[in-house]
């Protein structure tokens, strides 16, 4: 990236929580989708 | 570098701060993604308008296509980049719905036979690398670190890794810097060389799934050929990733018995922690349909959520690849990289085809 040229490398951690987070947020998209919230999206 | 962008950390005490500082990234994602959406079916119409014979060429390409033009041409001032850094937890979201788009059964069968290629691709994949870097007398531990990168799942084994063996971090940003550039090649190289074998989706997908090492690239390589080899893509690699912790631990093992690194204590415990646990939610998901938990128009809303998700990662795979910064990382890395990614290209191909042969897949 143009703005910051050294590469980073994150904590552990924090690529776990994304993984829990990931699959809790899809757990309550499909809960949504259960109920029908998006039946009349376009996608 | 593209890795600074995607592993720039977010940190703030606030969590309502933290919230709003991802949101001028997320909505450049969602809008190059979209972006992508509109020029699919736009030139399409316009050619087919003025009849011309022109590659149809997917949403997934355009969307790569469009961040790669402006992270390398324009500077993207920096509160985009907590957003643009959320493109993993978009594939990871993506992954986990994908899941309601395979039946159990599916899941299984190809899923057993990636787990054997998978397994077989990393041992050769391990030697290969660790052959490679001695030949090049590469650093020990930056050897081991594209060797896990390149075998296992790329950016995600070697930050796993990289506590594990207690490697420095300029290695790990050597190692994450090839194996990125590494990817961004193979999103172009994969699906032509399989348009010119004319392999099928299955084929391909597991190829992709197999051969490309960070997890977005190989989604994106998957989803440039067709939906259904993205499919089996996201499947092998899912499979691949899985195997991030006994990798690790091997390695883990291995430093510690050098005396460079922490020995392990409770390998049960190690190993559950280097799990990637958004597989679980992609069993679960898909799980959760073969008990009939969606209707089949549910199915199809939770396919294209999983596709949304989709869309904002790869215009993260384009924003984060910056060609100049890659070029500054050290040469020899990315050579042992290239030749390793190369033959373990090759290596996999000749997998895939013989299974193809066996299973007919």
């Amino acid at each position: 990236m143009s703005t910051d040229t050294s590469p980073t490398v994150p904590s552990k951690s924090n690529s776990l929580s994304l993984d829990t987070l990931a699959v809790i947020v899809a757990l309550v998209l499909a809960l949504a989708v259960r109920f029908d919230i998006f039946r009349n999206v376009p996608w | 570098m593209a890795s600074s962008i995607s592993l720039t950390r977010v940190e703030s005490g606030n969590p309502l701060l933290n919230a709003l500082r991802i949101v001028p990234g997320v909505l450049l994602l969602a809008g190059i993604g979209y972006a992508g959406k509109i020029l699919e079916h736009s030139v399409n119409a316009y050619a087919k308008e003025h009849h011309w014979t022109f590659p149809n060429i997917e949403y997934v390409l355009w969307a790569i296509l469009i961040g790669l033009v402006i992270s390398n041409t324009l500077a993207i001032p920096r509160f985009f980049q907590p957003g643009i850094a959320t493109y993993e937890f978009w594939l990871k979201l993506g992954i986990v719905l994908l899941g309601a788009r395979f039946v159990l059964a599916d899941v299984l069968k190809l899923g057993g036979i990636s787990l054997g290629l998978v397994v077989i691709e990393i041992t050769l994949s391990l030697a290969l690398m660790t052959l490679l870097g001695r030949l090049f007398k590469l650093k020990p531990k930056l050897t081991s670190l594209l060797a896990i990168g390149s075998s296992v799942c790329g950016v995600s084994a070697i930050i796993a890794a990289k506590g594990a063996i207690d490697a420095d971090d300029e290695d790990s940003s050597f190692a994450i810097a090839a194996i990125l550039a590494l990817g961004a090649l193979a999103l172009f190289t994969f699906p032509a060389i399989a348009h010119g074998l004319h392999m099928n989706d299955v084929s391909y997908g597991l190829w992709a799934g197999l051969g490309v090492d960070n997890t977005a690239e190989a989604t994106a390589a998957g989803a440039l050929y067709s939906d259904a080899a993205g499919k089996v893509a996201v499947l092998a690699k899912t499979t691949r990733n899985a195997m991030i912790g006994f990798v690790v631990l091997a390695y883990a093992i291995y430093w510690a018995g050098r005396g460079q690194a922490e020995a392990v204590t409770n390998k049960a415990t190690f190993l559950w922690k280097k799990f990637p646990k958004f597989v679980l939610g992609f069993l679960l998901m898909s799980l959760l349909v073969g008990f009939h938990a969606f209707s089949k128009g549910q199915v199809a809303s939770l396919g294209n959520l999983s596709r949304w998700a989709f869309l904002l990662t790869f215009a993260g795979v384009g924003l984060r690849t910056n060609f100049r910064d890659m070029s500054k990382q050290g040469l020899r890395p990315f050579i042992v990289g290239a030749l390793g990614e190369i033959l373990i290209a090759c290596l996999t191909l000749g997998l895939v085809v013989g299974a193809n042969r066996i299973w007919g897949s």
